[in-house]
């Protein structure tokens, strides 16, 4: 499906140079390690839990790759790690979620333009298009607005919020592309049994907004499609609707098994052929990269992760007076009074 | 050389045992950073442990069928002097701790 | 695995007294509510194939069908709206929120139809609904998985609030609360779901009788602490605690979080003459405010002491580096009761 006008979509960008192409497959190989390390972290009980995205590398580093950090803002859910580590984000500070350290992370989510780790299904999706609704309101300075990129799944899409966002962006002509990624389950619960009618994308059509369904397995195919949306967006046309065709490959979280809800059989035949490797493909084909190259990423990758995990081992607690310090901007007595009690009677003075 | 126990962690939300379902190394073994170690079952999922460092394989805790409590020692290598304990532990289940003791004059009235 | 009714056998086919954990007892108490009650009915997220992300509801679908247990798409509005017309309906909903923080979304249901519905419509279309919900915190879990929703559900008018403590009580009250006609939100301590205890599954309390009030854990004579869910098993460590120091402390399971049980709480407070209330949840507004509120109304003459709280602070529920230093720890419970043994009247 593609809803979306071409006319008045022509992004700026032109096809993707050797040269990006190599950055997507670097980036891709990244997130790949990272996420399949934190799996292991979590069994070395480095960090209490993990949300992977195994198979969702193509639609998130795509995605956000389309960003600029510049006058963007982005909304993540809690398995956006690609689009995090796509966009710059500190990964210690990003992983920090994960290590039950802070509940956001730790990265500086203004500065970085990726909102905090989002816990609730849905969550933040209307915050994007408040943020949005801000740009219109402030008046884009060049003619150009900043535009909310927000994040949810084909589970979320059933929440009621998800459903008011779409209208309220719409009726307001807010520049926000909701960018779902459909990866066929909600922990056990498969699209079908989740998604009245099988596609989100479909439901565009029910608010007057335009609509891309892409194979988010395809990284070529995302960039373009969220290029196309943003510039749509940037333009002051309004939302647009992105749906990223893509599969969980791994479980749900680090303390799920997917082997109560389906079977190898189905994985294997849902999750077709493996983002990753669908690119390295395409590069050789292409002849935009060979063996050196690919040798010379995972080497990148490994060292990075190491990196990461150093980081994220070396991180202790955070001061328990934080609880306190960051409830308020203006404190009040009562709560000051807690914190006193709390530093008296506890150990960690 | 120096001893490093590997504690089991907490495989789910708030599980507190697992049951070694097979061992994939053995004492005497020499391992490398995440290679498999051990199949357990928690009442949630199977899971295999890969390995937190490098190192060979002194001890083995508990056989095919054993139940293992969250954050007693299921592991223990012997690594070099200068890469112990750089190994994240799991809070354990421990005996009530306090500080404060409790004084009154308890007046029958 | 042996966690599921699949493998324990068929209810009632085994001795009264069985050690089980509390995923198993609860487990246990639905089966049994599916078998007697034609009408009851589960779901939720991931309830029916996956059998819940605490195997709650593990091989219920696979025993009682797709149309007893189900999963519902991802919306907790919807869950708790669609148990509204099913109990119009003459069913009686079993409803799971997957955890305590996905009740928010929920409220809307929950606060302006679940608890008024009987009100508005005469007493015509009564609500038996139980609403379960893995509640409380303390098992480092990620935002909003670690809440404490008892006051403001208590708050509510219309709506039932109970919480219980170990395997025997979570079995026999999740089986009362289940064959009530009134709403009841069923706060699971999830901190508390594997543990171990001795279930006796023919009788809730010593001398029979419908579990609908609270329930005396350990006598004392000289201070009474009162809790509710994951905190009864700590005050009754501290109990032990103080025992060393010559301190008899009764422990008090609340467990019906409302109606409280204002006559076993004045009974208690009136032999100890010294009370502390603990809960997990924030201080401010939280039921410790209601329960000292009851103590002082019925052992005003009586008491040695204001009553005290120790409670979790009026700060967002924390992420789990910070947890050990919100929840009360032995050490504020133990500073709490030294407060009120060395109170003296000004």
């Amino acid at each position: 499906m593609d809803t979306l006008p071409l006319a008045a979509s022509g992004g700026d960008a032109g096809p993707l140079s050797a040269a990006e192409l190599r950055r997507l497959y670097s980036l891709m190989v990244a997130v790949r390690h990272l996420d399949t390390s934190a799996i292991a972290w979590q069994r070395q009980g480095i960090i209490p839990g993990y949300a992977p995205e195994l198979g969702q590398e193509a639609a998130q580093v795509g995605s956000g790759y389309a960003v600029d950090t510049t006058r963007d803002f982005v909304f993540p859910t809690y398995r956006e790690m690609g689009v995090a580590r796509t966009m710059g984000v500190d990964m210690v500070g990003y992983m920090s979620t994960h290590k039950a350290t802070w509940h956001g992370g730790l990265y500086d989510p203004a500065a970085s333009r990726l909102a905090p780790i989002q816990a609730v299904v849905g969550g933040s999706v209307l915050h994007a298009v408040g943020w949005a609704h801000g740009q219109t309101l402030a008046g884009p300075a060049d003619g150009k607005l900043g535009v909310a990129l927000t994040y949810f799944g084909d589970g979320a899409s059933s929440q009621g919020d998800v459903h008011e966002a779409m209208n309220f962006a719409a009726v307001m002509k807010a520049p926000v592309v909701f960018f779902v990624q459909n990866n066929g389950w909600a922990i056990s619960v498969p699209t079908e049994r989740q998604v009245a009618g099988g596609s989100v994308a479909a439901r565009a059509a029910g608010y007057g907004m335009p609509a891309l369904q892409v194979d988010g397995d395809d990284v070529v195919a995302v960039v373009d499609a969220t290029r196309r949306a943003f510039a749509h967006a940037r333009a002051g046309h309004g939302p647009v609707l992105i749906e990223a065709m893509t599969y969980r490959r791994g479980p749900h979280s680090t303390s799920d098994d997917p082997g109560r809800y389906r079977s190898l059989d189905e994985e294997r035949d849902g999750a077709g052929v493996d983002p990753l490797e669908r690119l390295r493909q395409r590069l050789l084909a292409d002849g935009i990269a060979d063996e050196a190259f690919f040798a010379e990423a995972l080497v990148a990758a490994k060292a990075e992760e190491e990196q990461i995990r150093t980081g994220i081992q070396a991180l202790g607690p955070r001061p328990g007076a934080e609880m306190f310090d960051l409830v308020f901007q203006e404190t009040t007595p009562a709560l000051q009074a807690q914190a006193a009690h709390w530093r008296e009677e506890s150990e960690h003075v | 050389m120096a001893e490093l126990s590997f504690p089991l962690p907490d495989l789910g939300e708030g599980l507190i045992e697992a049951t070694v379902l097979e061992w994939l190394v053995a004492p005497g073994d020499q391992v490398e950073r995440n290679q498999p170690l051990v199949e357990v079952e928690t009442t949630k999922s199977a899971v295999e442990l890969p390995s937190p460092q490098a190192g060979k394989v002194v001890r083995i805790h508990g056989g095919p069928g054993d139940r293992i409590n969250v954050g007693e020692p299921l592991i223990v290598f012997e690594v070099p002097d200068n890469t112990a304990g750089i190994v994240g532990t799991v809070p354990t289940e421990e005996a009530p701790k306090r500080r404060v003791r409790l004084s009154a004059v308890l007046d029958e009235d | 695995m042996s966690n599921s009714i699949l493998e324990s056998g068929t209810p009632g086919t085994e001795a009264a007294a069985t050690v089980m954990s509390m995923q198993q007892a609860l487990n246990r108490a639905l089966d049994e509510v599916l078998a007697e009650n034609p009408k009851t009915v589960i779901f939720g997220e991931d309830c029916g194939r996956l059998g819940g992300v605490f195997r709650i509801t593990d091989g219920l679908q696979a025993k009682h069908g797709t149309q007893r247990v189900f999963d519902t798409p991802l919306a907790e509005s919807g869950i708790l709206g669609m148990s509204v017309g099913l109990a119009m309906a003459g069913f009686h909903p079993i409803p799971e929120v997957q955890f305590d923080g996905f009740a928010y979304p929920a409220v809307n249901q929950i606060v302006c139809q679940i608890a008024r519905m009987n009100y508005r419509s005469r007493g015509t279309l009564p609500m038996p609904i139980t609403l379960r919900v893995p509640s409380f915190g303390g098992i480092r879990a990620p935002e909003h998985h670690g809440e404490s929703l008892e006051a403001l559900f208590a708050h509510v008018p219309g709506l039932k609030v109970v919480s219980p403590s170990n395997p025997h009580e979570a079995y026999h009250l999740l089986k009362y609360a289940a064959t009530r006609p009134d709403p009841v939100i069923f706060m699971e301590p999830k901190s508390r779901y594997w543990q171990k205890g001795e279930v006796d599954t023919d009788s809730a309390d010593a001398g029979g009788g419908a579990p609908t009030g609270a329930k005396v854990m350990r006598e004392g004579r000289h201070l009474t602490l009162v809790a509710w869910g994951a905190m009864v098993a700590r005050c009754l460590q501290v109990a032990e605690l103080a025992a060393e120091d010559g301190i008899e402390i009764e422990v008090l399971d609340l467990r019906w979080l409302k109606p409280i049980d204002a006559a076993s709480l004045a009974a208690s407070v009136r032999k100890t003459r010294r009370a502390v209330v603990v809960h997990e949840a924030p201080l401010t507004s939280g039921l410790g405010a209601e329960v000292a509120q009851l103590i002082t109304q019925a052992c005003f003459s009586t008491l040695k002491a204001p009553v005290e709280r120790v409670t979790g602070f009026d700060v967002p529920y924390p992420s789990g580096d910070l947890e050990d230093e919100y929840i009360p720890n032995i050490d504020r419970i133990l500073f709490g009761i030294q407060r009120v043994l060395e109170y003296k009247r000004g």
